[in-house]
């Protein structure tokens, strides 16, 4: 009883009811599990969410300190192998798995009307998944995070006119340094994860108001 | 889109949601699975196989070849391939801008330009080949980014043109085919759509043949030697040990402690400051340390060692040399817990072994002259094998040879070159081993110079006389120990020992007069056998003797000059 | 009876659902929670006997001040901390050494000869010359090293030191 009135309570000031009704008890074609992938995406990213927002406990982003910050991690910290580890693997997978549901989507043809738009942001998130493995490839410090940024970095300058241009704003200066470590920190962990969460707001947005996409039929 | 379609497809979506399940908790059940899987996988993998551990980021080292992340690896590879095109391959953003911005517009524009109203794969054979044979070329791509596309010297080899055909030409041709049979369509769509989808599973099984004869016929690779990396500040200072020991301790001395240096091209003579005083380390901070070792004091003499300048030592490396100067040296350094010396210490009875005791302990005090391009005769301590058999007058050591020029040499005493004539100065040349050490390594020949600790377990402890033998004993001191600690058991002035029940003998042996054996030939064998037993003790022969004599050389009952005292005794008394 | 079954399978998805959620909210709670109190758990054991110099060089019956540094690591930094001591040799054989740091609120306290007292210059408490409070506000006399906490070797004057 106490909880019913509880409910009830809350349910009159917050719109829970509704709530549920709009997002969680809504009717759906009949699943597959190739119909996961996405959910999993989202999964992975609140769990990469929360253990990037542990490790940087400890984590420093400057070149003095970025891979004895790490390597305490690693050592130091009870369970900090567990985290970065996740979130090493996880990036990874991240990745795999944002890969295989586009193929899906592609493959069942979602991206479809009424959906263009859910495809659309959906390849942004892909860029944005594929930028945070780029920035947070380098925050370690360590000999592969510095010199694959630095060719990846004159790749981007080895467009014509504009590419010098492009890696100096990539790299904060002319080469790689504190500026380049502390600016792909911050995109790293605000700038790209902001653009992430407001991306999937509007992907999780748009699946609802359109539900999922059913598998085709023959006449389809 | 007409609206007559559009409402088809709102239609038939109605009819699929009736017929359908609901997303809570139906559709949530199979996404939490997936995730668990997911979260499980993840766990496993960070458990069992971890985040590689990397060296620090050095960008002095420019030798480093880097990698991107997998994912990115089929763009690298991309990019190697296409610059092997004549020409083309010059104009280098083609490939690294051009071409990647027109798949990523392409894949926004995909539902604008797809305008085809059919979900159905059998209606859309065109996107689906397009799509898998770009799919496949990724997996090709990234299967084959290991492999180097050039192999000779140079124009198009065997294996250019393969990597070319796989990553490049059958893909091209795919996608020409595919769209080019689109044009079919209006004639026969069954025809072109297999046309398509022919083409598609033609051109990928092509290329992963062609992607696995490039990684068959690939030059094996020897993986580059594992680099020495520390993890922990322990490991740190050790690594860093060994590293000064290697660098440093031919001209600093094995502690830091300078002196004349010996032997060293160019700076023979020269009288070495100690660097490991409250001085030094007080009024330099890691960064000067790092500075100096990196760049050198050219005009004192020491050479650069970072590889910025030449050397070949790296940061990391230069780091852990400063960690273990810093945190042996400087006493407001604390040693962290579980920093333990490399040198094992010996138990007592125990026989040391090459990997676990002599190699540390040569690799401390004597590789840093001993190895390859120094000054020392050619006597190479690097290996087992060489501290056995290498040296212009080898053998320095021989298995149970106490006079072996080694252990003379260790012993401070001077050595005759048994080829030149030569006299060998005593060593390490500044400073001699801790006697610890001297034992330890005059155990290990004694003991047969055993390599492994297996080989050690099996061979018995040679018994050993101490450094008393050398010294001068006084009879009356020796007398006064003597009454102390031998007279209870072998009785006043060792007339008569007690009774030893359990052994053959029946009492404690007398001293006086001594077994004729003990006494030997010589007085030199006299004072080494009764040295041998005070040193290192003894129990009788017999089924379960009640006393047996303690080791007081070796557990440091009675010191040196107190059995060199005891012995002059005893043999006062066996005049 | 179909009706029933249906519902009973619903539980059973509801309940798995709930129990993998909490499972997997548990697995990273558990570790994340131990990973951010781990600092916190460690013991800074930095138990060490520290020179403070030659003992002739301190007069009896006057307290005179001496300091020295420790250096501790905390995570991936080193860091350098000084600490102020007064060492008081109250006869030929007995050394009193007593930490200057107050035990109101850790001013650094000085020794004024003419009042015969230690004062902090923040809350002026007053210390007498073997560390009890004269008046002011600390709680506790100041910190000592003395008995066998204090031991000469060759000349050189050393404090068991605990810590900060």
């Amino acid at each position: 009883m106490m909880w019913k009135k509880l409910f009830a309570w809350l349910d009159e000031r917050l719109g829970l009811n509704d709530l549920y009704k709009a997002t969680l008890d809504r009717p759906e074609p009949k699943g597959n599990w190739w119909n996961t992938l996405g959910s999993a995406s989202l999964f992975l990213f609140l769990l990469q969410g929360a253990t990037g927002i542990f490790l940087s406990v400890y984590y420093t982003p400057s070149p003095d300190h970025a891979y004895d910050s790490i390597q305490y991690i690693m050592n130091g910290v009870a369970f900090g192998w567990l985290i970065r580890g996740i979130h090493h693997w996880g990036a990874s997978l991240m990745v795999l798995v944002v890969f295989i549901h586009m193929l899906r989507v592609f493959v069942t043809a979602s991206y479809k009307y009424p959906r263009e738009l859910t495809w659309l942001i959906g390849v942004g998130l892909l860029l944005c998944t594929l930028g945070m493995g780029f920035t947070g490839y380098l925050l370690p410090w360590d000999q592969k995070a510095y010199w694959a940024t630095t060719v990846a970095t004159s790749i981007a300058g080895s467009v014509p006119w504009v590419g010098p241009f492009i890696l100096r704003v990539l790299r904060g200066g002319t080469d790689l340094s504190a500026l380049t470590l502390s600016r792909f920190f911050a995109a790293h962990i605000w700038m790209l994860p902001a653009v992430l969460t407001g991306l999937i707001g509007v992907h999780l947005y748009l699946i609802i108001k359109h539900g999922e996409s059913e598998f085709p039929g023959r006449d389809d | 889109m007409k609206e007559e379609q559009k409402k088809k497809v709102h239609e038939k979506y109605k009819i699929a949601l009736q017929k359908g399940e609901r997303f809570w908790p139906d559709s949530i059940y199979k996404d939490l699975l997936v995730s668990l899987g997911i979260f499980i996988l993840l766990i496993l993998l960070a458990t069992f196989i971890g985040v590689p551990g990397e060296p620090k980021a050095d960008p002095s080292d420019s030798t480093f070849v880097p990698k991107p992340e997998w994912y990115f690896l089929f763009l690298f590879k991309f990019l190697a391939v296409y610059g092997q095109i004549p020409l083309l391959g010059k104009i280098e953003w083609i490939a690294t801008a051009v071409i990647p911005g027109l798949v990523i517009l392409f894949l926004f524009a995909l539902p604008l330009i797809d305008r085809n109203p059919f979900r159905h794969y059998s209606r859309r054979t065109m996107g689906l080949s397009i799509m898998g044979v770009f799919v496949v070329s990724m997996i090709v791509l990234t299967t084959i980014s290991g492999v180097p596309a050039i192999s000779g010297n140079s124009g198009m080899s065997t294996m250019t043109l393969l990597q070319f055909m796989t990553g490049l030409v059958i893909p091209i041709l795919a996608y020409i085919i595919i769209v080019g049979s689109s044009f079919l369509a209006k004639r026969s769509r069954p025809l072109a759509s297999r046309l398509q989808k022919w083409t598609a599973v033609a051109a990928s099984v092509l290329m992963a043949i062609v992607a696995v004869v490039v990684v068959a016929i690939a030059p094996k690779t020897t993986p580059a030697a594992e680099v020495q990396q520390a993890n922990t500040l322990s490991e740190q200072i050790a690594l860093g040990q060994d590293l000064y020991s290697i660098n440093c301790a031919e001209c600093h001395g094995s502690d830091g402690e300078g002196g004349i240096i010996q032997g060293v091209a160019g700076l023979d003579g020269f009288n070495m400051k100690t660097i490991h005083s409250q001085d030094e380390m007080y009024t330099r901070s890691d960064q000067t340390l790092k500075d100096i070792i990196s760049y050198g004091q050219p005009d004192l003499g020491m050479n650069p060692f970072g590889k910025a300048y030449g050397g070949g030592l790296s940061t990391t490396e230069i780091d852990s040399l400063v960690a273990f100067m810093r945190y042996s040296w400087d006493d407001r350094a604390e040693m962290p817990a579980g920093a333990i010396s490399s040198i094992p210490t010996l138990n007592p009875g125990e026989v040391p072994s090459w990997d676990v005791h002599i190699q540390p302990l040569v690799k401390r005090y004597c590789a840093s002259c001993h190895q390859a391009g120094k000054q020392n005769n050619n006597y190479i301590m690097t290996s087992y094998n060489e501290m056995i058999n290498t040296g212009d007058n080898a053998p320095l050591v021989t298995a149970g040879d106490p006079e072996s020029l080694l252990l003379k040499l260790i012993n401070g005493q001077e050595g005759l070159d048994p080829i030149t004539g030569k006299v060998i100065r005593q060593m390490p040349p500044t400073k001699l081993l801790d006697p610890q050490y001297v034992d330890m390594l005059t155990r290990w020949v004694m003991a047969g110079m055993p390599q492994t600790a297996e080989q050690a377990s099996t061979l018995e402890v040679v018994p050993m006389p101490g450094t008393a033998v050398d010294l001068t004993g006084d009879p009356t001191a020796g007398l006064t120990v003597f009454e102390a600690q031998c007279a209870k058991c072998h009785g006043e002035n060792g007339i008569q020992g007690i009774e030893n029940p359990g052994s053959d003998d029946g009492t404690v042996p007398s001293l006086n007069p001594i077994d004729p054996e003990i006494k030997g030939a010589d007085l030199k064998s006299f004072i080494t056998n009764l040295d041998i037993y005070i040193q290192n003790g003894s129990t009788p022969g017999g089924d379960s003797p009640k006393l047996t004599m303690p080791s007081f050389g070796t557990q440091g009952i009675l010191t040196q000059q107190q059995i060199a005292d005891v012995i002059a005794y005893v043999m006062s008394l066996n005049k | 009876m179909a009706g029933s079954h249906h519902i009973s399978r619903r539980d059973f998805i509801k309940l798995t659902t709930a129990a993998v959620g909490t499972f997997i909210g548990a697995v990273v709670a558990v570790p994340a929670i131990a990973y951010l109190i781990d600092p916190a758990l460690k013991s800074a054991s930095t138990d060490a006997w520290v020179p403070l110099g030659k003992l002739a060089a301190f007069e009896i019956g006057k307290p005179a001040p001496a300091s020295f540094t420790r250096s501790i690591v905390n995570g991936w930094e080193k860091t350098v901390n000084s600490y102020g001591v007064f060492v008081l040799r109250t006869s030929e054989t007995e050394t009193l050494v007593l930490s200057n740091k107050c035990t109101h609120l850790g001013c650094h306290v000085n020794w004024f000869a003419d009042k015969q007292e230690y004062i902090c210059p923040c809350h002026d408490a007053q210390f007498g010359i073997n560390g009890q409070v004269l008046g002011g506000p600390p709680p506790r006399p100041l910190d000592r090293y003395s008995g066998d906490q204090v031991k000469v070797e060759d000349g050189i004057l050393f404090i068991h030191f605990l810590g900060a």
